[in-house]
């Protein structure tokens, strides 16, 4: 069963936190040249096990073979002896260093004692062209965007003669372009005998990328399929039933415009845009990232000032760069952010929810705790958060059912236009759907939905009207009928009608995940 | 990870199980246990009634500082200013009480009004000027000390009789700052559980993002967050001010380092977001119980502050080690490394119990039960050579005199005094003797030491409005007119002189300062450029007589308060010191001394400390046998010029 082309392989492993049951006989194997993609919903268990790898946690039982001889990998310094690199989707870089000084941090070349700044220059530019990227080894790290700073950490990999990569979700912040361009790269590094632990909830670039698939569900292996497997059976394995429809929209008949934006500018960052979202109603925004999509949602809910232009719900018009006023009015914002700006993460479930009508529920100074109990209690049943209990800390939940406390705390508002920023944006198939789920809800309830998504099949499965932004503009405005990848992405990428007096970069490039 | 989706199910199994899991919930629980354990343990005085209350009247005005500060760090904020807005406030109230007659209800109010001022000023600052918080209040730290000081012109002020009865106690055994302090708790408690800015407080601290876009005025809660702090340390002013009897505008100087403290010992996170009255509660009794312990234990004034560092370190760490262990459920079946972790716990506590009763039984100097007189000996502070040598001179004659002698440092802090004084008193020693921080902060001390038929005798300076049956001190005023005296015959008469004065507030300060005033009077021809204040410290004394250098190169004397900003002035004055430049100096220190000696500084109105704490002891002695003593004895000053420095010795 030692295979000279095997790289890595696990059997039996079995992982326990207090009360939890994290991994359970979980065999998993690598060799040689090959993309071995993780499938598994949030909360199955791939961060556990490749923390495993990564010598971050250590196993309880079963044993971690390398090149055929069992090994013990107790911590960062094991794993890097061993060839074991691992890139994480929060960046290990210090942002106030140059690229090549956070290629060869703590391993910087010397001379008599003192750092040879030449050679560690020279070294780290051609490891970045190995990489492929077009960044100066001098320029300082925080000035990149997300997918430079990928390139950065995979040439750090490959300056430690790393014969295992393990990248984890390195998709999920990427433009498609992006995306296109990690893949190129990956393909190199397998050709050069580099063996890649992928994980992605993007089953479409399984296809693409992979070579072998194993499926983990609940801390369990639960197979292990050829990367040609039909989706259907992908997402079966997964979360183990099959589901009838990705994206299961039920169109409400239209009412009344609810939000009219008009001429919204902020000078530099977008201008003139447009567009209006009727009851009952969801609207796509699709476009680049970096085409001021998130920007122009924060303004509307008042989180960031504008310039010039009106914003109405209903009718009235709402003052500029007021929260509080767009709350009343009826707006709600579930920010792309979903640990930074959307939730308490050291709070619990109940808290969370409770912080939006907190406000309504106080009398003389005293917060009504039993009636946000009650409502915290309705409304985490209503929208199936799977929890220890209301007391659970929300930094404890799985991504999808942090997203769901997030629009529960608009639900519980009576919110009346729902803007949802990359609303399902690393959260696995299952909870995606229920989140789809919520929205028809939403909508057949006669309220409307504003959606930014840079997943594209979510956004033509999901909207009614389709609206696409370029450079700080409305590109065009697509009814559902006429929105096809093609058409949206021919507006994405689409010049401006005027042209903007300061280009910012040639290449289009994620900003650091806000 | 999938803990969402296997809830961990712990079963609490009976009594004991349910002790434990609170110890192991809360680190600093557990550490006050210990503490108390260990301190019952060590000190047969410890556990009682009495002594319990007055751990609790020590530990009011820090806890209660600690509650407001409690709001600001759970918001994930700071507040350095506490301490002096406390003193700020209570300066207030008597200034406008006393001097101005205002009626002691509205002075309270503007106390309270104070401290809701300053607290806003901090929130505006912060929330719409977007200073950092530590900035902020640091520049308020200054500006509220600054202030006190203006407005009592540097000396403490009587506070009403009427606000004083809130140093008193309750039906004769309740002392009413333990009173407000469980009050200011249970407010501080529901303001955190139960209000709306309460809750918002661990929105804002947990994330300040996610708080503004679900609708929290953000802004404006910061503003209420800060002005609470402001409004506890009000209240903690108060009772700091009526337990002494005295606004005094050095109080609390660096309480709101106890405060924080308090605060993160009791399980507050300085990131903010979490944090909890009782916690906060815990952590100030562990510091009160810890200076109150270590007091009865007599270890030496210098290790309880090495003690006290290193306990506030291990409860932090018991407390940061007890989480990392996680939610490690008491339950079985959470499986090897769980139990390994509690094991680790369990370690660390046994360590630090050792520890702590190790280190205090190893300190504590020998205060076996024997039947030699106790003589308790509470000095101002021992930062300074002269109360150095007062306790070297006191600790030889109690060796020769068979006496246990243990030595306080106050550290120039009345309400610490104040503390140690109701400790020697409590644990029944045979006499005491003070060197007061403060003459009228001292008093109610040394009444409390009077009902209990304790003879106190004063050192160096007197205490006001009580009775001490000596007073042994050389003459600050006569001292200073010395100083001028000497100073003013070198110049012949008539020159240029700047006065480096003592720190603002203290007796000894304005004495000397009249002394020299009283002393210039007979020589017009002496002409005084200016008057600073140098607080009795080197550093100071150099630094502020460089500035006054630059005014006034012209300078041709200087006289000094003390040795210590004379011999710093020197420094300042380089190769001229000694030559166009004549220094003064006070008290006659060692290195006073061998600066005559050298002829730097031309002369030091000499105290002679050493026979001053030999004398406090011998009188200390004489009193507790029931033998008559002078109401004051007062030890000879003398100047010391080059010409006589061989022979003397302090």
């Amino acid at each position: 069963m030692s295979n000279a082309d095997e790289l890595l392989r696990i059997e039996g492993i079995r992982k326990t936190f207090p009360g939890v049951v994290a991994l359970d006989s979980v065999d998993f194997d690598l060799r040689r040249g090959e993309v071995h993609v993780l499938l598994g919903e949030n909360g199955a268990g791939k961060s556990t096990l490749i923390k495993m790898l990564s010598g971050a946690y250590r196993p309880d039982a079963g044993r971690i073979l390398a090149g055929g001889e069992e090994v013990r990998i107790h911590g960062a310094q094991d794993s890097e002896r061993l060839g074991i690199a691992t890139i994480y989707q929060e960046f290990n870089l210090v942002p106030d260093l140059t690229v090549a000084e956070n290629i060869f941090l703590g391993r910087q070349p010397r001379r008599l004692g003192v750092i040879d700044r030449k050679r560690m220059e020279a070294e780290a530019a051609v490891l970045l062209e190995r990489v492929g990227v077009n960044v100066s080894p001098r320029a300082r790290v925080r000035e990149l965007g997300i997918a430079r700073l990928q390139m950065v950490e995979i040439a750090k990999a490959l300056s430690l003669d790393a014969r295992v990569l393990i990248m984890d979700e390195p998709t999920a912040v990427l433009t498609s372009e992006e995306v296109d361009k990690l893949f190129a790269i990956v393909r190199r590094l397998r050709e050069d005998g580099v063996g890649i632990v992928f994980i992605t909830h993007h089953l479409e670039e399984i296809a693409a990328l992979g070579d072998r698939v194993t499926v983990i569900r609940d801390g369990r292996s639960v197979g292990q399929v050829p990367a040609s497997t039909p989706q259907d059976e992908l997402v079966r394995l997964m979360v183990g039933r099959s589901i009838e429809q990705q994206y299961p929209r039920e169109r409400a008949e239209p009412g009344a415009p609810l939000l009219a934006v008009e001429g919204l500018t902020r000078d530099g960052v977008f201008h003139d845009v447009s567009f209006e979202v009727r009851a009952g109603e969801v609207v796509g925004v699709a476009g680049l990232v970096g085409a001021g999509r998130t920007e122009v949602v924060r303004a509307v809910f008042g989180a960031d000032p504008y310039d010039r232009g009106t914003v109405r719900v209903a009718g009235a018009p709402l003052p500029r760069h007021d929260v509080n006023a767009a709350m009343a009015a009826g707006i709600g914002l579930v920010p792309e952010d979903r640990k930074g700006q959307g939730l308490v993460l050291d709070q619990s479930v109940e808290e969370n929810l409770g912080l939006v009508t907190m406000r309504a529920a106080t009398r003389g100074g005293l917060v009504d705790l039993k009636g946000q109990r009650e409502a915290a209690a309705r409304i985490a049943a209503q929208l199936g958060v799977r929890m220890a209990g209301l007391g659970q800390q929300v930094r404890t939940l799985s991504g999808g059912n942090q997203q769901k406390v997030v629009i529960g705390k608009w639900l519980l508002a009576d919110t009346k236009v729902l803007i949802l920023d990359e609303p399902t944006r690393g959260i696995d198939v299952g909870a995606k759907v229920e989140i789809y789920q919520l929205v028809n809800e939403l909508t057949a309830a006669g309220a409307a939905v504003l959606m930014i998504s840079s997943d594209l099949p979510e956004v033509l499965g999901m909207s009614d009207r389709v609206l696409v932004m370029a450079q700080g503009r409305v590109a065009g405005e697509l009814p559902a009928e006429q929105a096809t990848q093609d058409a949206v992405m021919a507006l994405a990428v689409s010049a401006p009608a005027t042209p903007r007096t300061t280009p910012t970069t040639t290449e289009v490039e994620a900003g650091r995940g806000r | 990870m999938a803990a969402d989706t296997h809830p961990s199910t712990t079963g609490a199994g009976g009594g004991a199980a349910a002790v434990r899991r609170l110890l192991l919930d809360n680190g600093a629980l557990t550490a006050l246990i210990v503490l108390v354990i260990a301190m019952s343990a060590l000190s047969g005085d410890f556990l009682t009634t009495d002594n319990l209350l007055n751990v609790g009247v020590q530990a009011a005005v820090t806890a209660i500082l600690a509650f407001g500060v409690t709001f600001v760090i759970v918001s994930a904020g700071i507040d350095l200013s506490v301490g002096s807005v406390a003193a700020l406030s209570a300066t207030v109230l008597a200034w406008s009480a006393t001097q101005h007659g205002v009626p002691v209800g509205i002075a309270l109010l503007l106390a309270v009004a104070t401290g809701i001022a300053a607290g806003l000023v901090n929130g505006f600052l912060i929330a719409y000027g977007k200073l950092p918080p530590f900035i902020a209040t640091l520049a308020m730290l200054s500006v509220a000390r600054g202030l006190s000081l203006v407005i009592s012109e540097g000396s403490p002020i009587a506070f009403p009789d009427s606000v004083s009865h809130l140093g008193d106690t309750l039906g004769g055994w309740l002392p009413v700052p333990v009173l407000v302090m469980v009050v200011m708790g249970l407010i501080a408690a529901f303001v955190l559980g139960r209000t709306y800015i309460g809750r918002s407080m661990y929105a804002i601290g947990g994330n300040e993002e996610a708080a503004r876009l679900s609708g929290l005025r953000v802004k404006r809660q910061k503003l209420a967050i800060y002005a609470l702090s402001g409004v506890f340390a009000a209240a903690a002013g108060v009772v700091l001010a009526s337990r002494l009897s005295s606004a005094q505008p050095q109080a609390a100087d660096g309480y709101e380092l106890d405060a924080i403290a308090a605060v993160v010992i009791g399980g507050a996170s300085l990131a903010g977001g979490t944090g909890k009255a009782s916690g906060t509660l815990i952590g100030a009794l562990i510091l009160a119980v810890l200076r109150n312990g270590l007091n009865l234990l007599s270890v030496s004034a210098f290790w309880q502050q090495v003690v006290i560092g290193v306990v506030i370190a291990l409860a932090v760490l018991l407390d940061t080690l007890r989480r990392k262990a996680g939610a490690t459920p008491a339950a079985a079946g959470a499986g090897g490394g769980g139990k390994g972790r509690q094991a680790a716990t369990y370690g660390l506590a046994a360590v630090v119990t050792v520890a702590v009763v190790g280190a205090t039984s190893f300190l504590h100097g020998g205060s076996s039960p024997s039947a030699n007189p106790k003589i308790g000996l509470a000095l101002s502070t021992l930062n300074n050579p002269f109360f150095v040598q007062i306790q070297s001179g006191a600790k030889a004659e109690a060796k020769k005199l068979g006496v246990d002698l243990t030595v306080t440092d106050a550290q120039n802090d009345a309400s610490q005094q104040a503390n140690q004084l109701q400790n020697f008193t409590s644990s029944g020693y045979d006499s005491i003797i003070v060197n007061p921080v403060d003459s009228d902060a001292a008093s109610n001390s040394v009444k409390a030491a009077d009902k209990a038929k304790i003879p106190v005798i004063a050192v160096d300076r007197g205490v006001n409005k009580a009775a001490v049956d000596a007073l042994v001190a050389s003459d600050n005023v006569a001292g200073g007119e010395l100083a001028a005296r000497t100073v003013a015959e070198k110049l012949g008469g008539t020159g240029k002189i700047v006065i480096l004065q003592g720190q603002a507030g203290t007796s000894a300060a304005r004495e000397r300062a009249a002394g020299f005033a009283q002393g210039l009077k007979a020589y017009p021809g002496i002409q005084v450029l200016a008057q600073q204040p140098a607080d009795f410290d080197r550093t100071k004394g150099l630094d502020v007589m460089s500035n006054l250098l630059q005014a006034h190169p012209d300078v041709q004397g200087v006289i000094a308060a003390n040795d210590e900003m004379a011999l710093g002035a020197i420094k300042a004055l380089g190769a001229k010191a000694g030559k166009s430049v004549q220094v003064v100096g006070f008290d006659g220190t060692p290195d006073g001394l061998k600066a005559v000696e050298q002829g730097t500084l031309y002369a030091s109105v000499a105290q002679q400390p050493s026979q001053l704490g030999r004398i406090a002891v011998d009188n200390a002695l004489k009193a507790l046998r029931g033998k008559k003593v002078e109401e004051t004895v007062k030890v000879p000053v003398k100047v010391v010029t080059e010409a006589n420095v061989a022979g003397f010795s302090g």
